[in-house]
């Protein structure tokens, strides 16, 4: 059902195509069941031919007379010779054209046409290509097009920098082509293979099979950037250039690991934090509350080969053992163009088109992306200034923008914490949205995200297992769903909130109404002068 | 003061006209215009729309629903007494093929009758809007029927017969195991590596490897993974985050299904409750996607059209409503983003898989 315009007619227009209508109806009608009857009794002969082109040819869409057609052909070709086939064929391919002229966009007619090309005797694909590059002139967005020179070009063996050439061609005539970018993501790294170093991709050997074979060497990454930057140059607004550039970038996938195994002797309690979500089997029995022995203890994730090991030494009442998020460089390794040289270079671009076109969100966000991969603590200052930009360039998406600010921020405090070997963790007035990255805050004793716009502390909370303080005064929670199930849990102060409904599961007392403090055991002079000396 | 004028009767066009849209559905279930007639093979997914159309306007009670119900079950192919046809076992779209109409068994043996993989999709969806418990579906059969067509690679035909194969008809077949409860009508697993194969340089999905991004292949894709429970699995926490990112790029005022296409009413559904299935439906800009949405509503015939100024059709205004149900608009039925059915007629499934449950086994 595609988009019909409307239009005007007068009434006698209207009943002479009433009457028309109904001369190809009754027409139709008779074909088809003639057709279905021929199909049933299983002849396949030149009339059925004749009459399933007289249906396709006004419904292409009739996926079962064209599976009759192919049967007739693959009949017919038990009892022709291959030049009588050939013919036949080739007749088939001017038919498609002609339906295809009708409908280009025809689920039925491409999938035909490529059943045909791969019988024909002698078939000739560079009339293929040809039917491509008239089709995509007169819609270069045309996917089915797309997809079937994609089947051409790989039965073919057209040599992919010919192809290639091609994309270079369409890209040249015009930049905002988004579905020849496309096509060149998919070309370059089967001519540009990157072979993957030691430590880059991690070896997903069980994980289901992804797209990592997106890579493409250095060198004709460096060409692809000037391409991509000629682009963006001439039309900044065209989002085309900036996702492929995106691609050229980079991404890096994290390496699944085991993000940190805590261990408590007085509690009896070991909590393992995983970079993602994982099915977990029974545990041992066993105990570790004896003052006396040393425990070792190992945590393996079969799904992904990866373990952690943590000792608890004898006398200590607690242990734990984690890759700091600055070890893992876990929040610069979104792009995985490792050079800074080349990154610095990127970056320089990206400034000078933004000086020209102040307003261009693309242009922001690639800046805010760089900044972050290149020193997101030296750059912090810019990058928050360049989200208030950005949140007004692009308001319609400035909710968004406010949660990615929210991560960075989030990264940010991570990163200060571990440089400052301290377990509090502090963003307070910073208009934090939402919370992530809580698998990196295990061991966190002190939290404070007061006088932020935060609605909810989601169940993913409860991985502040060491949490003892918690402050998050002038939020606007509603519940206190992730707050049930942190064991060490002694302080809460939850001031100005829209809290609607809690239980009462705290060893302290909580009372709730609007505006009413909220205290728990222990005196909260001693929260804010402990908070105070981390500032 | 002439602008303003002008924007106040705009603002007054743009009001939500509910009864024009139930007659537009109540008509499409009668009778469809001749320029549908390419559509017959495809007839039940037609009236899916108008079901789920009228469910989500809480009009159902203006239908016949036993009339309709028998017709879908007429539709239903189902195995012949020797169970030779098991692998072509499931719903057709239509009559067209000229089969003697019944509701019940034993199926008919003829050459070139079997399911259609969509249509046993939105058959079964249609039953359960219509309050129907299931219990003459040939459950055996149809996921017979669906184990046929999945290939190698993961994908499924729509047809035993073969046909082109991609990612819509692996949300149409995760559909139908959800559905039934039983999840041995298909591989899962290469399903899930096909779906993988199918995330795009750009973190969209395309159709299959190597192809475009797509608004209408990244909900197959996402919808997918949620009705399977393996969302979580099947994509790392960094790739959700790219493809909620490449998904809310596309809204425009309403939504486009591809960069650089225009908006069209119906991606305000499949782009919408792919945000929604990845939680971030709230960062997009309600106003804007209503506005456009009723920009498209024809206010003489009802329905809603892919673009303004032209004639609506049962698809548009069926996803024009649900886009308009995601926002919230008052006096619409919440519709499940997975499912692509009512919360109602949801509930009413997984009563069944209740029911089916608590006496396991009984139903093979």
């Amino acid at each position: 059902m595609h988009g019909r315009v409307k239009v005007k007619t007068t009434a006698q227009q209207e009943e002479e195509k009433r009457k028309e209508r109904e001369k190809k109806l009754k027409i139709y009608v008779a074909a088809r069941d003639a057709c279905f009857s021929k199909r049933k009794e299983g002849v396949c002969d030149d009339e059925a031919l004749q009459l399933t082109q007289q249906l396709l040819s006004s419904n292409p869409d009739f996926a079962t007379l064209w599976n009759y057609r192919r049967e007739i052909l693959m009949h017919l070709e038990t009892v022709k010779d291959r030049d009588e086939m050939q013919n036949i064929y080739e007749a088939e391919l001017s038919f498609l054209e002609a339906c295809l002229k009708v409908n280009p966009k025809s689920y039925g007619s491409w999938h035909h046409r490529g059943w045909v090309s791969a019988r024909l005797p002698r078939p000739d694909w560079a009339r293929e290509l040809s039917l491509c590059d008239r089709c995509l002139s007169l819609d270069d967005r045309n996917f089915h097009c797309w997809d079937y020179r994609r089947m051409v070009v790989k039965v073919s063996g057209v040599p992919v920098d010919q192809e290639l050439e091609f994309s270079d061609r369409l890209i040249g005539s015009n930049f905002s082509n988004y579905s020849s970018w496309h096509y060149r993501s998919t070309l370059l790294p089967l001519l540009h293979p990157q072979t993957p170093e030691a430590g880059q991709e991690p070896p997903h050997a069980s994980s289901p099979r992804g797209p990592q074979s997106h890579r493409v060497c250095e060198e004709q990454l460096l060409k692809e950037y000037e391409l991509v930057q000629n682009a963006f140059f001439t039309d900044p607004n065209d989002q085309s250039a900036w996702f492929y550039y995106r691609w050229l970038l980079g991404r890096a996938e994290r390496e699944e690991t085991v993000s940190c195994v805590y261990v408590s002797r007085e509690d009896e309690r070991v909590a393992v934090a995983f970079s993602r979500p994982v099915n977990i089997c029974d545990l041992p029995p066993g105990t570790i509350n004896d003052v006396a022995n040393e425990h070792n203890l190992t945590v393996h994730w079969t799904g992904s080969h990866t373990h952690r090991d943590c000792a608890l030494y004898t006398g200590r009442v607690e242990s734990w053992c984690r890759d700091t998020a600055t070890d893992q460089e876990l929040f610069r390794s979104e792009l995985s163009v490792e050079k800074t040289s080349v990154l610095q270079s990127e970056l320089q671009s990206v400034k000078q088109l933004q000086e020209l076109e102040p307003l261009n969100k693309w242009c922001l966000l690639t800046i805010i992306l760089l900044m972050r991969a290149l020193d997101p603590l030296g750059y912090e200052k810019e990058t928050l200034a360049h989200f208030q930009t950005l949140k007004q360039v692009d308001s319609m998406r400035s909710e968004y923008y406010s949660d990615l600010c929210s991560k960075f921020m989030i990264e940010n405090t991570i990163l200060k914490m571990e440089y400052a070997e301290v377990r509090v963790f502090s963003i307070t007035d910073r208009n934090l949205t939402s919370l992530c990255h809580l698998d990196q805050l295990l061991l966190v004793t002190h939290i404070n995200l007061s006088s932020n716009r935060l609605q909810r502390l989601p169940p993913q909370f409860a991985m502040l297992q060491c949490l003892e303080v918690l402050e998050a005064d002038n939020n606007f929670l509603e519940n206190l769903e992730g707050v049930y199930h942190l064991p060490r849990l002694q302080e809460v102060s939850l001031k100005n909130n829209s809290i609607l409904s809690c239980r009462c599961s705290f060893r302290a007392q909580i009372s709730v109404s609007s505006g009413t403090p909220v205290l728990g055991i222990g005196s909260f002079c001693d929260l804010c002068s402990y908070l105070a000396a981390y500032k | 003061m002439a602008e303003e004028e002008k924007q106040l009767e705009e603002f007054e066009q743009i009001d939500f006209l509910k009864d024009r849209h139930v007659r537009f559905f109540q008509r499409t279930l009668q009778v469809l215009p001749e320029r549908y007639a390419s559509l017959e093979t495809t007839r039940l997914s037609i009236v899916f729309f108008a079901l789920s159309g009228l469910d989500v306007l809480g009009s159902l009670d203006v239908i016949d629903k036993d009339l309709i119900i028998e017709w879908i079950y007429s539709q239903q192919v189902l195995p012949t007494d020797d169970k030779s046809n098991l692998g072509r076992c499931g719903f057709r779209g239509s009559s067209h093929i000229g089969i003697p109409y019944s509701t019940k068994g034993p199926g008919v043996l003829h050459p070139y009758d079997s399911g259609h993989v969509a249509m046993t999709y939105t058959g079964l969806c249609s039953l359960l809007i219509l309050g129907d418990d299931l219990s003459r579906v040939n459950k055996q059969g149809c996921l017979a029927g669906l184990r046929a067509l999945q290939l190698e690679d993961g994908s499924f035909y729509s047809v035993p017969e073969g046909s082109e194969n991609d990612i819509r008809f692996i949300y149409c077949a995760a559909c139908i195991c959800f559905m039934l409860d039983d999840w041995s009508g298909m591989n899962i697993q290469k399903a899930i590596e096909y779906i993988r194969g199918s995330l795009s340089y750009d973190s969209g999905f395309g159709q299959g490897a190597g192809r475009e991004s797509h608004g209408g292949w990244t909900y197959c894709a996402i919808a997918s993974l949620c009705l399977m429970g393996r969302l979580e699995e099947a994509l790392s926490p960094r790739e959700l985050d790219r493809i909620r990112r490449w998904c809310i790029m596309r809204q425009q005022s309403g939504f486009h299904g591809r960069p650089n296409k225009p908006v069209d009413t119906c991606y305000s559904f499949w782009v919408g409750a792919t945000l929604e299935l990845l939680g971030v439906f709230r960062y997009t800009n309600f106003e804007k996607n209503r506005n456009f949405i009723l920009s498209t509503q024809d206010r003489l015939v009802g329905g809603f059209a892919k673009w303004p100024d032209s004639h609506p059709d049962p698809l548009h205004a069926y996803f024009g409503l649900c886009g308009l149900s995601l926002i919230g608009e008052p006096n619409l039925r919440k519709v499940h983003p997975a499912l692509n059915i009512t919360q109602g007629a949801f509930q009413h499934l997984q009563q069944l898989h209740q029911t089916w449950r608590s006496s396991c086994g009984q139903q093979h």
